[in-house]
């Protein structure tokens, strides 16, 4: 009796090593945060994105690792830290101390994003950032390797890489029209909106465009939040712009697209305008939009053979678009083939694997570089122009860039008026 | 060891006649206590950084207690010494290699610059036109920190800062052990009699300089004292973040400072730390709400201050003590005589 005794307690003392020493064999899901600002759309997008991989994921049975089969299980995680970053700070403590997640996903405002990068690392959590676009988070992997290689950025690119896709645009645009409608020397408005992000992008348009043999008119800044800019474009059409280089994130990224459409001014609208990459902007805008050209990141078009299928996926589930922090789905499917490759759930394993990543993901061709950011250029991730054409935004660019045309992709239309303006 | 027990009976005697005899100084003793003792039971991170924010946050409530509660100088930007304070430490540290306990009490005396700075034009003002004026200064200052990215980190802030200390408890006890005593000289300066200058100076300025009492220095002196606790608020902040960015002079952190204030009760120091540690894990608490969440919380202070217009912590003290109508010496609310001058106190 009491000899069996012993043996039950050594056969106890066993599995109680066992499930503290391998914590996989004691796991029997693998938990992913989501964080972002939930409560705001760039949150939603984390959330639905993750939520498609999550589903297509435990469909297929799991993740296999060590023989074992194990289902993805999504904590939400609202980060607020559009208005608070404390609250962000302990939203990301909050997932790893309580709900004990395994793997982090998400991130969207940079000040943000770095505290929150620093207390994955601490806690040696793989970090999949999808919104934060500084090139700062991707540097400290190269400053402090050991310390910040649990960091990988899916989407969107490098905000460096953006002011180049912003600039790619302007200069098809400007390319097509002085080919259409014979225009010797292009001139361009530049209008911005009062924010510090836009400033750099100003500057640098100031400097550029002459280099690039075009003229710059004028530059205006209205309010993000304006609700009219009649002014402004009443001046940009005295100037004789032929294009206007818009960088909006904000609301009157819409007052600016619907006044543009109604006033008819004739010069085409081409850059960044965030409202414009919304499925809201042809109704919010009452089609006036029409004709607006945006960076983008999913539009219905062929980049890789995932891309339309989860395009259409995403649009049918959340009946609108995915937005570019739905590149959680991406980064998730990345992360569970690198815990597969590696066959554990420890990060030092799983980083090596995730470091080798080479997929097509809806999003492109991903590999990642020595800073741990996703490749941007030709056969790789490439980012997408986009443009409102009658009640559609469908993608322009890459048409003929280096070789690469997507699927589906359409011609740049000028905007009729313009032509009109401008046919000799 | 005759005069050790002297002044262990004495101790014991000024213990049970001083804190003993009130509900509320016990039960700040208490809270005292609880705050040392609670890493003894449990060190789980989030708890623990959840109550280091909070000691942060309570530092910076009770200092804008002391200039705009006590002093009656209505500041709307107090957010401006807290981010003063976050650069000042956060670049000494960066560039200059400073540890955390130089950084922060240097860092603060940049914020007591900037609080003569913000003071001497503000002399003249008062109420309304006071609280605008220095509502504009941390806006006006985020502007310079965007205007000098080389300098401030721009939009990011600066990151990189050295860790307050290498473990959450003890940064939990550099924070509360901080909060203990600071929220202690606070208490003390305001019962000192340049505290109740800063009282007379509120209640009726013109008279307290036909007393021939010089209140602009005051005023001034209010100004720098309250930047030198938010700055020490702004430093810790900087070290435990490990950043200093634009949102730590974000006009909403200026009112938030307000609402904790205003919650717990002003003009008292305390009121104002128990309404940070009231508010703060509340809304921590509140995330099992998440769609809700801030709703829920605007509710309970609106509530909260609809039944109690003076605040939280002096209705609950009014409750549970009553101040003697011929001494004014405040006694526990059972007691049917003065524990002082032995008036009848129903």
């Amino acid at each position: 009796m009491k000899k069996a005794t012993v043996v039950w307690a050594i056969l106890l003392a066993i599995f109680f090593v066992m499930g503290v020493g391998f914590p996989v064999w004691g796991a029997d899901e693998i938990k992913i945060g989501v964080i972002g600002p939930m409560q705001f759309t760039q949150g939603e997008g984390h959330w639905n994105g993750a939520t498609l991989a999550a589903e297509e994921i435990n469909a297929k049975g799991g993740v296999q690792v060590e023989n074992a089969w194990l289902p993805i299980k999504l904590v939400k995680v609202d980060s607020n830290e559009f208005l608070s970053i404390p609250d962000a700070t302990n939203a990301i403590e909050l997932a790893i101390s309580r709900h004990d997640v395994d793997f982090l996903v998400g991130g969207f405002r940079t000040e943000a994003v770095l505290v929150m990068q620093d207390i994955a690392m601490d806690n040696k959590k793989i970090f999949m950032g999808c919104g934060a676009a500084h090139p700062k988070l991707c540097e400290r992997v190269k400053e402090d390797y050991d310390t910040y290689k649990y960091w990988f950025r899916i989407t969107p690119i490098n905000s460096r890489y953006l002011v180049k896709v912003d600039f790619i645009l302007l200069g098809m645009v400007a390319k097509i029209m002085a080919q259409q409608l014979n225009i010797p020397k292009v001139k361009v408005a530049i209008v911005a909106e009062k924010a510090v992000w836009a400033d750099p992008i100003v500057g640098i348009a100031q400097k550029n465009l002459p280099k690039m043999g075009m003229e710059v008119v004028g530059v205006w800044r209205p309010s993000p939040v304006a609700t009219d800019v009649t002014a402004e474009l009443s001046a940009m059409q005295r100037s004789g712009a032929h294009i206007i280089f818009t960088t909006f994130s904000s609301s009157v990224g819409i007052t600016f697209a619907k006044q543009w459409g109604e006033l008819k001014v004739p010069a085409a609208a081409v850059g960044i305008n965030v409202e414009a990459q919304k499925d809201g902007f042809w109704a919010a805008t009452g089609g006036k939009g029409n004709y607006t050209l945006t960076i983008n990141t999913y539009a219905r078009v062929k980049i890789t053979d995932t891309t339309i299928p989860f395009y259409d996926k995403y649009k049918k589930r959340f009946k609108e678009a995915p937005n570019y922090t739905a590149g959680t789905y991406d980064a998730i499917h990345m992360l569970v083939d690198a815990i597969e490759r590696a066959d554990s759930l420890d990060p030092d394993k799983v980083v090596p694997e995730l470091e080798k990543t080479d997929k097509m993901d809806t999003a492109g061709h991903f590999v990642f570089d020595e800073t741990h950011d996703v490749k941007w250029g030709p056969g790789f991730v490439t980012a997408l122009g986009t443009q409102w054409q009658d009640g559609k935004n469908v993608c322009v660019w890459p048409l003929n860039w280096k070789g690469i045309t997507y699927e589906g992709a359409v011609p740049y239309v000028v905007p009729p008026w313009v032509v009109e303006a401008y046919k000799k | 060891m005759g005069l050790l027990g002297f002044y262990l009976r004495k101790a014991y005697t000024l213990f049970k006649n001083q804190i003993l005899v009130l509900p509320s100084r016990t039960a700040v003793l208490l809270f005292a206590l609880a705050l040392v003792c609670l890493p003894l039971f449990t060190r789980d991170p989030y708890l623990l950084r959840i109550l280091i924010f909070t000691a942060i946050f309570a530092i910076l409530a009770a200092s804008w207690d002391l200039l705009s509660g006590f002093t009656g100088q209505m500041n709307f930007g107090h957010a401006l010494f807290f981010g003063v304070g976050a650069y000042c430490t956060a670049l000494l540290n960066l560039r200059l290699d400073f540890p955390p306990w130089i950084s922060i009490p240097i860092g603060a005396l940049g914020a007591v610059l900037t609080g003569l700075i913000v003071g001497i034009p503000c002399l003249r003002l008062r109420g309304t036109y006071l609280a605008l004026t220095t509502l504009a200064f941390p806006i006006i200052l985020m502007g310079v920190v965007f205007a000098i990215p080389d300098i401030t980190g721009g939009e990011l802030g600066i990151s990189g800062i050295q860790r307050l200390s290498h473990s959450r408890v003890t940064d939990y006890y550099i924070t509360t052990g901080l909060l203990l005593i600071l929220g202690f000289v606070m208490w003390k300066i305001t019962d000192s009699k340049t505290g109740i200058l800063f009282h007379a100076i509120r209640e009726d300025e013109v008279a307290v300089r036909a007393s021939g009492i010089n209140t602009t220095r005051y005023k001034l002196y209010a100004f720098c004292l309250s930047g030198f606790f938010a700055g020490i608020a702004g430093g810790l902040y900087a070290h435990i973040m490990r950043t200093a960015g634009p949102s730590t002079l974000e006009v909403a952190l200026s009112f938030q400072i307000v609402i904790w204030a205003v919650f717990g009760g002003i003009v008292s120091i305390y009121g104002p730390v128990a309404g940070v540690f009231i508010l703060y894990p509340l809304l921590e608490f509140l995330r099992i709400l998440p769609k809700v969440r801030m709703l829920v919380f605007a509710f309970i202070v609106l509530l909260t201050l609809l039944y109690m217009p003076e605040g939280l912590i002096p209705w609950i003290r009014d409750h549970i003590e009553k101040e003697c109508p011929r001494c004014k010496i405040r006694n526990v609310a059972f007691r049917k005589e003065c524990r002082v001058c032995t008036a009848r106190l129903d």
